[in-house]
């Protein structure tokens, strides 16, 4: 049985303009230790996604419409307030793209990662803060003695990432989802982090979710991948055979139209490929039609009056699009 | 080492550039300190070409191009834009040149004013520079509306009507106007979707050819940076420690601090990531208001020796392309990490 399954979820936000569905009928299976991307534009869905699992959607905004979010075979949707808040931060938590505002200015490290022990594990205070050093040992803040008694802005971006790391995994959560989490970090930094989450991943079997716009992320850390498009699902698969051969014309453009490191450096440097427009506005959101339509240059009559079925292949790749068989 | 200065082929040569900032350090009766921001660089950009300054955050980049544009003061150094050594232009003759250099900033909606239409956003520069009378402003705004792809109609909008690539068009639209020669690009794209970036990259390409700009081009990301520039100054701590064409530096970077900022970057491509090695730089930069008095890379470097923190490795050049400040990079060119 897969740790998490999702089944048929709509989310709906209320907006000026009348009910969105901001997550429009989406499935997907999570099993132990694997490691799944959501990769799409801003205002695509995936960071809805992961509110909606956590329970955590804008009150009285959003909703969950309809559909089926099984965690270790219980439903989520049906949850009480109590159990949700029992799950988040003990099996399934979740570390944010912004380290400078994720923590308390006016608390220590380690009284903020020893907080959640206390809660969640009813460690003493003793234990909790013996364990907090410990954690900063395993996401290797160096000198983690002395360092546990630091206030977050006497640390830099990627240790305060590397604290929010320690916070998120001090309950050894079965899901860890890390939205965006090293978009505000430089290169290096990040070169940092995403070892860190793998070691990590390797080591307890924590399953990860990581939410990213950046292609290259996604091809280094994950192994499947669900590209989200205006609410939907454009196409799902293995990261590998995805890249080699998307079926998707949206997802052919995420990866082109950013100028990539190549095992060599090409000398002549064509025109990257533009995806004209931009993601269209929730109005349009649930419509009886490829929503993708009006930037898609292979769109025909049939993309913009009837919404596309997802067609599977034969690799485990599916593709929300008419013309998939043909891309 | 032959040092091609006064060739007439560059436009920009910035010789020795240092920027200092006061810092309160210690309680009373302490000693004024200062933190170095750009500490003694020196580069130069052919016309018509595009020098990419990378690095990471607090290295100085942004520092760097703010002081070429006089928009803080250099403590030291020397800009050579053209004719002018333009650090020491005064009152008229400084708002002469400003309309030779302008800048593309980083957050599109941060940096146009919501109250102004956007077509008096074009054409604030000309009107506080007393260029052209207001029918010839008229036309010039037309123009720049068509060549940065926006439709004459949107001159009425105000900025919160765009998206965000559309703003960028603006704030590039406004850096045109005054016919500069020089445009500094600091992080044009970053703060854009991913979709949009590829909009922005072709346009500012494509304005390149045509008008024959030049650019400083700040980036941290180096597949940008590989797309756009003709040659690299890579900078760590205020201090450039690697200088080279496009070629040299993508193919044989020499200084561990580059081929660890390379290594770094996740890739699509297969066969860069089975070839790449990655090498891991522990730990933080050190204390910028204290460097160590060696090679500030030192205590990060995975292959420093004893004289790396002994003694400030200068910037030496290799070849015409390639200059690189490590003292372990040998006469043949050969990375210290192979």
């Amino acid at each position: 049985m897969s740790l998490l399954k999702i089944e048929n979820l709509r989310i709906e936000l209320t907006t000026r303009d009348g009910i969105a569905p901001v997550i429009d009928d989406l499935s997907l299976e999570l099993g132990a230790g694997e490691t799944l991307s959501f990769v799409g534009e801003s205002g695509c869905g995936k960071s809805m996604t992961a509110l909606g699992i956590m329970g955590l959607l804008p009150d009285k905004i959003g909703r969950i419409a309809s559909g089926t979010i099984l965690f270790d075979g219980e439903d989520l949707t049906q949850a009480s307030d109590a159990r949700l808040r029992e799950i988040r931060g003990n099996d399934i938590s979740m570390i944010f793209q912004e380290p400078m505002t994720s923590l308390n200015p006016v608390y220590t490290i380690g009284e903020q990662i020893a907080e959640v022990l206390r809660r969640h594990q009813n460690l003493s205070t003793a234990a909790a803060w013996a364990k907090a050093i410990d954690l900063l040992d395993a996401v290797r803040i160096p000198n983690p003695k002395a360092r546990v008694n630091d206030y977050p802005h006497q640390m830099s971006g990627g240790q305060r990432q590397r604290v929010m790391i320690a916070i998120a995994l001090a309950c050894e959560p079965k899901i860890l989802i890390a939205d965006e989490p090293t978009t505000a970090l430089d290169v290096t930094v990040q070169a940092q982090i995403f070892d860190l989450l793998r070691d990590l991943g390797r080591q307890t079997g924590t399953a990860i979710i990581l939410i990213t716009h950046d292609m290259g992320a996604v091809a280094e850390m994950a192994e499947r991948m669900i590209v989200m498009y205006a609410g939907r699902k454009a196409e799902d698969g293995p990261v590998d055979q995805i890249i080699e051969h998307p079926r998707h014309p949206y997802t052919k453009g995420l990866i082109s139209c950013v100028p990539h490191l190549m095992a060599s450096l090409s000398n002549d440097r064509p025109e990257l490929v533009e995806v004209p427009g931009i993601v269209p506005s929730l109005k349009s959101f649930g419509r009886d039609e490829c929503l993708f339509a009006s930037r898609c240059d292979r769109a025909d009559e049939k993309c913009r009056t009837q919404r596309p079925p997802e067609m599977s292949f034969e690799n485990n790749q599916n593709s929300a699009c008419w013309q998939a068989g043909d891309l | 080492m032959r040092e091609e200065t006064n060739n007439s082929a560059e436009l920009l040569n910035v010789e020795n550039l240092t920027v200092r900032f006061p810092v309160k350090r210690g309680g009373f009766l302490s000693r004024k300190a200062y933190l170095y921001a750009v500490d003694d660089i020196s580069f130069s950009i052919k016309r018509g070409e595009t020098l990419a300054i990378v690095g990471e955050s607090g290295s100085g980049k942004t520092t760097a191009a703010l002081a070429v544009a006089r928009l803080v003061n250099a403590f030291k150094g020397k800009v050579q834009l053209g004719e002018h050594n333009f650090l020491e232009l005064q009152d008229e003759a400084l708002r002469k040149a400003r309309a030779k250099v302008q800048f593309i900033f980083q957050d599109p909606y941060a940096s146009l004013n919501p109250r102004l239409r956007a077509e008096a956003i074009v054409r604030e520069p000309l009107d506080s520079l007393g260029i052209a009378s207001p029918q010839e402003q008229q036309v010039r705004v037309n123009e720049l509306f068509k060549s940065v792809g926006l439709r004459p109609e949107q001159q009425r909008l105000f900025p919160h009507q765009f998206s965000g690539g559309q703003r960028q068009r603006i704030g590039i639209a406004r850096a045109l106007s005054t016919q500069p020669e020089l445009i500094i690009c600091d992080e044009p794209v970053s703060a854009l979707d991913v979709a949009v970036q590829a909009q922005i990259l072709n346009l500012l390409r494509r304005l390149q050819s045509e008008m024959g700009l030049t650019y400083l081009f700040i980036s941290h990301d180096l597949g940008v940076v590989q797309h756009m520039c003709d040659s690299v100054a890579v900078m760590y701590m205020g201090k450039i420690v690697e200088h080279a064409s496009r070629k040299d530096l993508f193919n044989n970077p020499l200084h561990p601090y580059t081929s660890a900022l390379l290594s770094a970057v996740p890739s699509v491509d297969k066969k860069r990531r089975a070839e790449t090695k990655r090498i891991l730089i522990p730990g933080d930069p050190p204390d910028p208001i204290d460097p160590p008095k060696g090679c500030r890379f030192a205590n990060r470097c995975p292959v420093a020796r004893s004289i790396c923190k002994e003694k400030e490795p200068p910037l030496r050049a290799l070849s015409s392309t390639h200059k690189v400040a490590c003292h372990l990079v040998d006469e043949k060119a050969k990375s210290p990490l192979l």
